[in-house]
């Protein structure tokens, strides 16, 4: 390629998309009325530019997946409350409420961080048995869990067996979509109701139970990493399935 | 490009509700990225966490459309290097070798004629699904969301430069996947041109 052209056609970007300044312009033209190669290049590139141009709206509207837009809404609630403390008209308040109540906030501020906890893994907790849901009958062997579990996540962590008992089986293990990935995420089937096992590695926190979006939480710690269970509430189906559960991963 | 009658969204309600306003566009970018549902809907509640979380960094009076945008990329970015899959840089390869090997002379179809196709939207998604991600995500950036070469600098972490060549070589190598119809990559059998690699020197 000779080294005019090779000028020309590092301008050709911005010639297509009609943003090169008139001076340029002109020399890129008289270029490519003289030049059929470059001509059929630059050819290429304004008529993809067109075409995609013609086809932007259309490509832009990709059908929501369903609950999404509710999923996100939720997220913000979450935060504009937590954000709501630090506003100017708040700040007084704060400060009297830092003096003479630093306990009671601080038990608000975990109580807040557990909710948020809970509401996103229920969130995960929904999406992962709605997409994700093995076929009928097809379970997971706890040993082929845990090798998974420490082949990605370099975790050291007993995965409850499936169990006849409490009438659990052991469906998939997959990653959670928060904290960039690195949640673990075990999912459960107990007396037909769908129930999720998360492992937050290295994070301690004080025991908890709550309700995010029809779901019971609970939260636990032990061996240093904490645990989180989901189960939908109201379903005193499940309760033994919990609990087994809840005693066997450490 | 983003409008905006009011000055900035002054509470953190008027802020998350503006941000959600680009729900369905982030969707779809998340979308060509993945190319996967699943992963573009958990790419896209990912941005919104992390948006809602670092709403004060955002500076009033400029673009939220570009910062969501921004944040969608480095996510995206992030979870590909944790994931260790292939990188960028290997597409960037994959292409400088695909374009010196197959490009150019095939009969050039006019944009008016690939119009006419009626399976025009369908065609053009899988060409650009078919695009290395590099090239992918610039000429996605510039064509159909229309954002200036600074702003997908900032978004992709690269130089201008380097958002032009790959926007120009993007553009070429979609307009030949179209009108070499349902040929896959590489597969074409069409006379070698030299022009074709050019640009090649701001490329990294």
């Amino acid at each position: 390629m000779k080294p005019n052209c090779r000028r020309i056609c590092d301008l050709l970007a911005q010639y297509a998309d009609g943003t090169l300044p008139d001076s340029q312009r002109g020399e890129v033209q008289r270029h490519l009325d003289a030049c059929p190669p470059c001509r059929v290049i630059a050819g290429k590139e304004c008529g993809a530019r067109q075409l995609l141009r013609a086809c932007a709206d259309r490509l832009r509207t990709e059908p929501l997946p369903p609950g999404l837009r509710t999923r996100c809404q939720a997220l913000a609630g979450e935060q504009t409350t937590t954000r709501a403390w630090l506003r100017p008209s708040m700040r007084f308040a704060i400060a009297a409420l830092l003096i003479l109540l630093v306990g009671a906030l601080l038990s608000i501020v975990t109580r807040q961080s557990d909710a948020l906890l809970a509401a996103q893994l229920t969130a995960d907790h929904i999406k992962c048995f709605g997409l994700f849901r093995p076929t009928e009958g097809k379970t997971l062997d706890a040993e082929q869990a845990q090798k998974l579990l420490s082949d990605r996540f370099g975790l050291d962590v007993h995965v409850p067996p499936s169990s006849g008992q409490e009438d659990l089986s052991l469906l998939n293990a997959r990653t959670c979509l928060y904290a960039d990935g690195r949640i673990p995420h075990l999912m459960y089937e107990a007396n037909g109701q769908d129930l999720s096992l998360f492992v937050l590695e290295g994070e301690t926190r004080a025991p908890a139970e709550l309700t995010a979006f029809g779901h019971h939480t609970r939260i636990w710690s032990r061996g240093g990493n904490t645990f989180v269970l989901i189960t939908p509430a109201a379903e005193e189906s499940v309760a033994d399935a919990a609990r087994y559960v809840a005693a066997e991963a450490h | 490009m983003f409008r905006r009658s009011s000055p900035a969204p002054s509470t953190a309600e008027d802020f998350s509700a503006e941000a959600l306003q680009f729900l369905a566009p982030l969707f779809a970018t998340a979308m060509r990225l993945t190319r996967n549902r699943a992963d573009a809907e958990d790419l896209v509640q990912d941005t919104f966490v992390k948006a809602f979380r670092h709403a004060g960094q955002f500076k009033r009076g400029t673009n939220l459309r570009a910062w969501l945008y921004t944040i969608l990329h480095n996510t995206w970015r992030n979870r590909r290097r944790d994931a260790s899959r292939d990188a960028v840089e290997v597409d960037s390869e994959q292409v400088e070798q695909a374009a010196a090997g197959a490009a150019g002379g095939a009969p050039v179809e006019t944009p008016e004629r690939i119009l006419m196709r009626s399976t025009l939207d369908a065609d053009l998604q899988a060409a650009l699904d078919e695009l290395p991600e590099a090239f992918r995500q610039a000429v996605w950036l510039r064509d159909v969301e229309e954002f200036t070469y600074a702003e997908i600098a900032e978004m992709l972490s690269v130089p201008i430069g380097t958002v032009m060549s790959r926007i120009s070589r993007g553009r070429r190598m979609l307009f030949e996947k179209l009108s070499s119809g349902t040929a896959p990559s590489g597969a074409a059998s069409v006379p070698v041109v030299p022009v074709t690699a050019n640009s090649a020197g701001s490329h990294r």
